[in-house]
């Protein structure tokens, strides 16, 4: 029978209780991708990145600091080579004290077992023993690196500290300690040990051996049970805190995996492409107090001067919180030292860090007061003091060609979005000068002849964003940049930073 | 056990509790993945997907509706994203199309297998957007929302829908008299 009927209701019917079954390897499917799911979630994205920016902080820091801190001759000597090299072997000496550590616990262990063998008069058990420790050290390297590196620097110098203990062999509680240490974990394993070697010393025939050994077990756990006990337990509260620490970093990505949930439709960037035009006034100054263009003008007052940095970065989101970038800037830099006196003398007086192209007698400039004992005596006999009128200010200006390679992080991401900015720049030296100015008088001196011609900044910043449209955003970044070896010459303690406050507009693409 | 420790099960990753849970939905979830897939292995595919996202999202179910409402819209989410991007070339101006919401036709007693070849066959916007509308109860706004078109765009391709299953089914009734 034929009636009419809204096609709507045809389907809506019809497939009201529809249910179909699907084959069975759709659950395997589920099954194994649940299973490398699991897996996965140990590699933890949100994790990567917050420990990738922290990394790369703590290294620029760490460099920073160390540069900052070193003594002052030290620091101008570093040149680009150098820079590589204490990058390198900031990275290297981490690894090297985590082994260090590894292997002073495992060589100490060795050297227990010898002199508990030794006290028994029993050295081919020693050597039975040595052979299941050497065994077991093998797990417990990854026992120890894993809180080594969960304990990071902390760990890291205390077995450091051990280490020399050990060496110097001085210090009886210490020594105690990493003993305790030793035999704490020892005797768990050789009660393993002395069931298992039962039957290969029994086919050695070596029972005399074993009997022997099991009272050293005995005689070793009664006399260090006490100082063990609590190693042990400092053992344990470590593990368990390693585990507690685990258990973050799942609950961490449980968090990330709500994020990634509640966001999974914008986690992936739609555009990862943006190009952005930026100027920004920066601010050149130092951290030391002396003056890079000559030791005499250490005391003197010195000011650095606002000037323009400009020009393009682009960037690629790794992924919608992470991005990369790259550019090129065209920046000015300048910083002024008061306090001087401007003369007319032969090169051999004048400064050393100008250079003059070739010129004989040349205008200089002179920390204010040294003319004044103008004699034969000083060296500066052959001046020409030149009046000025007002203050005469030396400046030096230098212009580099910045090439960044930051990672930014996008810590709140609204339309307002707040961002931490990292990384390093390599600075290709333009042009520079070094002059005199006074209010009736400009001079250029000449190029300052030790500067760099590539040099490296470690760069931290905070970025604030506010989303225009889907395309365009307005960002304002105030930046710090650190210079790393700007100056060739060794006698320099000048270290100069720029602060820059970066604005423009982002093309998302 | 009850719904509630399932879910509270799930929650924690338990496999025997997603084991549980697939067995008492999967044949409803397959029957919302065919409609909304173009053919029989493709809906298999993301009846896989979509239990996947329910297993890792079910900490957010909050209690707040039914646990089946949930998963059911989880899957529809879980496939639209597939075919959503997915852009038909369409020639026509899809304004030009009035909103027909009387599109009736003589129905005898159509096999439901015919009923979802049909539908399989639209093109991937179509087959979302009268599957949500017509047999998911989703409203234009939503669907407008959901697949990133205007109300106008969800209107004209539901109404093209119905004409090219009217259509099919016209053709289907007249092989059958035939017959």
């Amino acid at each position: 029978m034929k009636e009419k009927k809204n096609i709507d209701n045809i389907f809506n019917e019809g497939f009201k209780d529809f249910e179909a079954t699907p084959s069975p390897r759709v659950w395997e499917n589920i099954q194994a991708e649940l299973k490398k799911d699991k897996k996965e979630r140990k590699v933890i994205p949100l994790w990567i990145k917050l420990s990738g920016v922290a990394a790369l902080l703590a290294l620029l820091l760490t460099v920073g600091d160390s540069l900052y801190n070193s003594t002052d001759a030290e620091i101008p000597s570093i040149t680009d080579e150098n820079v590589i090299k204490t990058e390198k072997e900031l990275q290297k000496n981490s690894s090297e004290i985590e082994n260090d550590a590894n292997a002073t616990q495992v060589a100490s262990e060795d050297k227990t077992l010898q002199n508990d063998a030794a006290g028994d008069e029993s050295l081919s058990e020693s050597d039975s023993v040595k052979s299941k420790s050497e065994e077991k050290s093998s797990n417990k390297f990854f026992k120890n690196s894993s809180i080594a590196s969960n304990n990071s620097e902390k760990e890291a110098s205390k077995a450091t500290e051990n280490q020399k203990n050990n060496l110097i062999g001085k210090d009886p509680s210490k020594k105690a300690l990493n003993e305790g240490i030793v035999s704490s974990k020892n005797n768990s394993e050789k009660t393993d040990i002395g069931k298992n070697d039962k039957e290969e010393k029994l086919i050695n025939k070596d029972i005399v051996f074993d009997t022997k050994k099991e009272a050293v077990v005995v005689n070793e756990y009664s006399e260090k049970s006490t100082s063990e006990k609590k190693l042990v337990k400092t053992e344990k509260e470590i593990t368990e805190e390693s585990k507690n620490k685990k258990s973050i970093f799942d609950a961490i990505a449980e968090k990330d995996e709500e994020i990634v949930s509640q966001k999974k439709k914008k986690e992936k960037p739609e555009h990862r492409w943006n190009v952005a035009p930026n100027v920004a006034p920066v601010y050149y100054s130092s951290l030391g107090n002396g003056s890079s263009i000559d030791p005499s003008f250490a005391d003197n007052p010195q000011e650095g001067d606002v000037n323009m940095s400009y020009g393009v970065q682009v960037s690629y989101a790794i992924s919608k919180r992470l991005s990369v970038r790259t550019g090129v800037n065209n920046v000015d830099l300048s910083y002024s030292t008061t306090g001087i006196e401007v003369g007319t003398g032969p090169v051999a007086v004048a400064l050393r860090s100008v250079d003059y192209g070739g010129r004989e007698i040349v205008v200089t400039a002179f920390d204010k007061g040294a003319l004044a004992n103008n004699g034969p005596s000083n060296g500066f006999g052959d001046i020409t003091p030149k009046s000025t009128q007002g203050d005469a200010r030396l400046i030096q200006n230098i212009n580099y060609y910045e090439v960044p390679v930051e990672l930014k992080y996008s810590v709140i991401d609204n339309r307002f979005g707040v961002n931490v900015i990292g990384g390093l720049s390599t600075l290709f030296l333009g042009n520079n000068e070094i002059s005199v100015k006074a209010d009736n008088f400009n001079s250029v001196l000449g190029e300052a002849n030790n500067l760099s011609s590539v040099s490296f900044s470690t760069n931290v910043g905070l970025g604030l964003d506010y989303k225009l449209s889907k395309k365009f955003t307005f960002n304002i970044e105030p930046m710090f940049k650190y210079q790393l070896n700007p100056y060739t010459d060794s006698s320099v303690n000048f270290k100069p930073y720029y602060l820059g406050i970066y604005s423009g507009l982002s093309f998302k693409f | 056990m009850t719904l509630d420790e399932l879910i509270e099960l799930c929650k924690k990753q338990n496999a025997t509790a997603q084991g549980e849970l697939y067995k008492q939905y999967n044949r409803i979830l397959f029957a919302i993945c065919l409609r909304y897939s173009p053919n029989y292995t493709e809906a298999e595919d993301n009846l896989q997907d979509a239990f996947i996202t329910i297993f890792k999202k079910v900490g957010q179910y909050n209690g707040k509706g039914s646990f089946e409402g949930w998963m059911k819209r989880v899957t529809v989410n879980t496939v639209l994203q597939k075919y959503r991007k997915q852009r038909t070339f369409e020639i026509v101006d899809e304004g030009q199309i009035e909103d027909e919401a009387e599109v009736e036709i003589e129905s005898e007693d159509i096999p439901l297998d015919f009923l979802l070849k049909i539908v399989q066959e639209l093109p991937d916007r179509y087959r979302l957007v009268f599957s949500m509308y017509v047999m998911d109860g989703y409203q234009h706004k939503e669907i407008a929302e959901m697949l990133g078109i205007s109300d106008g765009t969800s209107k004209s391709n539901l109404a093209r829908a119905r004409m090219i299953l009217k259509n099919k089914i016209e053709e289907y009734n007249a092989k059958n008299d035939n017959t």
